[in-house]
């Protein structure tokens, strides 16, 4: 199967036959700049993802300053400097006023402008609207000043013009600065260059973006991290997805003498034997030179190369974001809403599509600031550049609709569809080739392959989501539950027996059958040199327990941890220890602590405490112990636990009267208006 | 406090009325009990009331009234609420209790401000202090008033022959008749009108009117409606407090004369005709108490709306769901007040009982009322 011409090929082949002005004007929608909002955003995107790209490239932390300002109320001028590295003066024209030029066209990595349309069809549009040319400003390291160049498109020719040019002493030792003037709106809100700067700051924490907006208001989202992300690697191209353009592009260019050669050197995952198959399959012989694979043998190569078994793509050349750096971006740029939660970012292993790898990445926050009866926020981004339109017809967009977000805690309505409640919804697909919608880069197509994985991490991001609200109203539960037998309970035993004129009772029965839960409390005190973790086990609940309990810590902290008392057992290389507590009568506590030397990437409060001998249902700050623990407990235990299982068992038989102060029954219907 | 009232006479339904007594602090005193019995077993503290909801009115055949049905529920300390409630319960008691002591009484709104000291148990709403004193009365089968506390004097008006005693705050008795010897405003009604207070000379009217607005009270005070027609006006204003209420009963039982009830035509109205008449669902517990089943609604009803082509408004969206609401309560569900309430419900229309000044201001005096009350046989 020969799979169909991108449209940018096919845009491209159009292009040597009309003028690039006519091009445009047929293709305005496609490349972002059908109205007067979206072009100004499509200018700042292209602007922007240029510069962090070339940042990234040479290994530079991005320093990128948006400038716009307004000549009149449609005529806004637009001003993008990095630090990058700098264009060397003979390249600044094709950059930046040639259409389809770019060394990214054909190259199998993963970056922010895939195709090469961008910042030129900015300037193009620029030149056509406001007839005002383009000013680049650039200087590389190895230079004194910069150049400074004034350019517009040769709308016949699609090539570049040079309308001025200077030298300029910057005072920067390299980037680059592009200045235009075009037909725009400005706005802020959603898909606003605001909009869209945030979040190519959360998805870049090692960028600093700084947004100078018409009325001099200065938005600056500050550098969360110093780490670069790992450079893609640049990967040969791999036939399975190979298209027939590019194959005949690659014999053409290749330095390889013969075509067995070409196939094992310039192709990836093509083995000896596989060399062999394709030739026997498509009749050619090993010592053909590359160049003289021409039309119908050119199709035949293909097929046979799809047609042979070969080592899967490399997932090298993506460039993900990472779990922690998503977490770290969420925060940076959403750390004024003070979200109660932020699930730990999902990112699933690469899978191939054709034959480009791909992977999915989901982050998700809770909880604080945000809107809690609008639906969720939903971020989507594409080789970490963010989509603001078409969100409805986005394949991210239907992963989400189509999860049953009511089982994870969300409003949802009929169980479809976007779901409502105050979080927000991270999500990022990373591809050497993401199958957009159109050219516009909008909207991801429908692919059951991205499909799968959009909802496998969706999942995993919406468990972390269950567990925390699950765990919330725990705690709510245990706090009411607190607040009757430490606040309520006391004060009523003392009135009560005020009024009776007797003693005041005993209310250790009373608070344990309120309660009726084995509340384990851990703290984390933070000292200079140390941390401590002192835990203390209350049995509140009406009878005597044996209890045991465990705990899950990173393996290199168990090694250098200090237990008091003595852990039962131990083990080591998987950080788990475990103790037998001491027989609790109700009413009854007991303590222990874990201390290790103070680690800054450690957080004791992530550390896992599991308890056995009682039902989960009756237990407040630990989880039952998972079934992957192979440890031999003690018959005490063993014995406690089916005690407690039968209890539970027990439990609820005889359901109670009407709660009188239940919403439902205390809405006394009143006669009053 | 007015002195402990001992009351002798005694009709009918007297038997199970809630009892003034000197002991009124007594069952206060046993719920404490109760609740100290069981935090000393060990036990969650609870306990038990009658719901106070719609669906628990029971029609009482004897009294013909709605009273309390036998549904129940539980105040336990198991959940916050009901620990709250539970607190709040005995601060009151301590409160009124330590009020006897003192020989002080306080209004509901009193009440509200003194919980402000009860830290965790203190009031959020006055609805809250209001509910709470009725769930006493309920568990305890005793008045608000035995509690020492009252609502702020309502001052309902009532104009029309009627000689009355009342007993004045120096414990002066006063002999009032309601027609001669007050002024424009009438004789205002205390929030107290129980015999020890208020006794009833005698009249020489033959009915009772009681209406719903100020402005109409005025229109047949100036008619001279009650003297041309020997009738008593009361002043409901709006849903009557339960001493207008307790007042209405009293003459219809003391002095035998017929109570009708003449309110705007709307859902809202039909409901402070079934409070006077059948009881109020908030207070259910003391109907035979409170309520005069022989009370007639004179109107305006929805036929008169159409007959008397009245100026009107269609039911807001409200009204609509309140008509609704009517028809799943049982103290509507008569024949009549099903096809009264069906009416106003197909023609969508309400209208102002003073909606009747179409005609002049003559007209409700001298052809609606003269009109409506030979139908009802009064005149």
């Amino acid at each position: 199967m020969t799979p169909p011409q991108t449209i940018a090929q096919q845009l491209a082949a159009k292009q040597r036959e009309i003028s690039v002005a006519e091009f445009f004007e047929r293709n305005r929608q496609i490349l972002g700049f059908d109205n007067l909002q979206r072009a100004l955003l499509t200018t700042v995107k292209e602007g922007v993802d240029n510069s962090v790209d070339a940042c990234e490239e040479a290994s530079i932390l991005p320093d990128v300053l948006v400038e716009i300002s307004k000549e009149s109320e449609d005529r806004i001028g637009v001003a993008v400097t990095d630090n990058g590295p700098g264009i060397l003066r003979k390249e600044i024209p094709n950059v930046f006023a040639r259409l389809l030029y770019g060394s990214r066209f054909h190259s199998n990595r993963q970056a922010r402008g895939q195709q090469g349309i961008g910042i030129s069809a900015a300037v193009l549009y620029a030149n056509l609207t406001t007839a005002r040319p383009a000013r680049i400003t650039s200087k590389v390291e190895e230079e004194e000043a910069a150049h400074v160049l004034e350019l517009v498109i040769d709308t016949q020719k699609n090539l570049p013009k040079v309308v001025s040019e200077g030298l300029d002493l910057w005072d920067r030792p390299h980037g680059t600065r592009v200045e235009l003037v075009l037909k725009a709106r400005y706005t802020r809100g959603r898909q606003s260059p605001l909009d869209y700067l945030r979040g190519t700051a959360i998805v870049n924490p090692h960028a600093r973006i700084v947004l100078v907006e018409p009325d001099g208001t200065r938005v600056t989202f500050e550098r969360a991290s110093t780490d670069l992300p790992p450079a893609s690697k640049e990967t040969l191209p791999h036939p399975y997805g190979l298209e027939l353009g590019e194959l005949g592009y690659l014999l053409k260019g290749t330095k390889r003498a013969t075509l067995a050669e070409f196939l094992a050197k310039d192709l990836q995952g093509v083995s000896q034997r596989a060399v062999k198959d394709v030739l026997t399959r498509g009749s050619f012989r090993a010592n053909e030179p590359p160049a003289s694979i021409q039309g119908e043998r050119q199709e035949r190569l293909l097929t046979a190369l799809h047609e042979v078994p070969l080592v899967a793509p490399s997932p090298d050349c993506l460039s993900p974001i990472g779990s922690m750096l998503i977490k770290r971006g969420l925060r940076n740029v959403l750390g004024e809403l003070k979200p109660e939660f932020f699930a730990p970012p999902v990112s699933r292993p690469p899978k191939v599509r054709g034959g480009f790898p791909f992977m999915v990445e989901v982050g998700l926050v809770y909880g604080g600031g945000l809107p809690p009866d609008q639906p969720v926020q939903i971020l989507r981004f594409a080789n970490r550049v963010p989509l603001l339109f078409q969100q409805g017809a986005c394949a991210i967009t239907n992963a989400i609709s189509n999860l049953d977000w009511r089982r994870y805690g969300l409003d949802q309505k009929g169980g479809s569809g976007v779901p409502s409640g105050p979080a927000l919804i991270l999500v990022h697909v990373a591809s050497t080739k993401i199958p957009f919608t159109s050219e516009a880069k909008e909207a991801i197509a429908e692919d059951p392959e991205i499909d799968k994985e959009l909802t496998l991490a969706l999942q995993a991001a919406a468990r972390h989501l269950r567990t925390h609200l699950s765990r919330r109203s725990r705690r709510d539960f245990a706090n009411e539950k607190f607040t009757i037998i430490r606040r309520i309970l006391p004060k009523l035993a003392e009135k009560t027996s005020h009024l009776v004129g007797k003693p005041s009772p005993d209310l250790t029965a009373v608070i344990t059958r309120i309660m009726d839960v084995v509340n384990v409390e851990t703290q984390v005190i933070a000292e200079p040199k140390a941390v401590r973790v002192p835990v203390e086990v209350t049995n509140f609940t009406p009878r005597a327990r044996v209890l045991e309990l465990f705990v899950e810590i990173p393996p290199d902290v168990m090694a250098l941890a200090a237990f008091e008392p003595a852990p039962e057992g131990t083990e080591p290389e998987l950080g788990r220890a475990w103790w037998t507590l001491p027989k609790l009568a109700p009413n009854g506590r007991t303590k222990l602590e874990v201390a290790f030397p103070a680690k800054s990437d450690v957080d004791a409060s992530d550390f896992d405490w599991y308890i056995a001998g009682i039902d989960e249902a009756h237990v407040l700050g630990a989880d039952p112990l998972p079934g992957d623990w192979d440890v031999r407990l003690p018959r005490t235990i063993v014995e406690a636990a089916e005690m407690a299982a039968q209890e539970a068992a027990q439990e609820g038989a005889g359901e109670e009267e009407v709660d009188y102060d239940a919403a439902e029954a205390s809405a006394h219907v009143s006669d009053e208006e | 406090m007015p002195p402990k009232r001992a009351r002798t006479s005694a009709t009918k339904s007297d038997a199970d009325l809630p009892k003034v007594r000197a002991d009124a602090l007594a069952p206060t005193l046993e719920l404490a009990e109760q609740i100290y019995d069981q935090l000393d077993r060990g036990e969650i503290p609870r306990m038990r009331l009658p719901l106070r909801t719609k669906q628990n009115l029971s029609f009482q055949m004897r009294e013909g009234v709605w009273r309390l049905g036998k549904a129940m529920g539980t105040r336990s300390a198991r959940k916050l609420d009901g620990a709250l409630m539970l607190l709040r319960t005995f601060y009151l008691v301590d409160f009124i209790n330590e009020m006897a002591r003192d020989r002080k009484t306080s209004t509901l709104r009193e009440l509200y401000y003194i919980s402000e000291a009860w830290e965790d148990a203190k009031f959020h709403s006055e609805d809250e202090s209001n509910l709470l004193i009725e769930d006493l009365e309920v568990m305890c089968t005793r008045l608000r008033e035995d509690f020492r506390l009252h609502p702020e004097e309502n001052g309902a008006s009532v104009i029309g022959d009627l000689t009355i005693k009342e007993r004045n705050r120096q414990g002066i008795v006063k002999k009032i008749n309601c027609k001669d010897d007050v002024g424009d405003g009438g004789y205002s009604l205390p929030f107290n009108v129980e015999k020890e207070k208020i006794e009833f000379v005698g009249s020489n009217a033959k009915f009772v009117i009681a209406i719903e607005c100020g402005g109409m009270v005025d229109r047949l005070a100036e008619n001279r409606f009650d003297e041309e027609h020997d009738a008593i006006l009361v002043h409901l204003k709006g849903q009557p407090a339960r001493s207008t209420r307790r007042f209405l009963k009293r003459l219809t039982e003391e002095l035998q004369l017929p109570v009708v009830v003449f309110t705007d035509g709307d859902p809202w109205s039909f409901r402070i005709y079934a409070s006077v008449a059948y009881g109020a669902i908030k207070t259910a517990h003391l109907s035979n108490y409170l309520a005069t089943p022989s009370a007639e609604f004179l109107g305006v009803t929805a036929s008169d709306i159409e007959n008397y082509e009245l100026p009107s408004d269609q039911l807001s969206e409200q009204d609509v769901r309140a008509l609704q609401a009517e028809l799943t309560d049982p103290r509507f569900g008569t024949a009549e007040w099903r096809s009264e309430i069906e009416l106003m419900l197909k023609n969508g229309k309400k209208a102002e009982q003073q909606s009747l000044a179409k005609y002049g201001l003559n007209y409700v005096t001298e052809h609606y009322l003269p009109e409506k009350l030979t139908e009802m046989e009064i005149l």
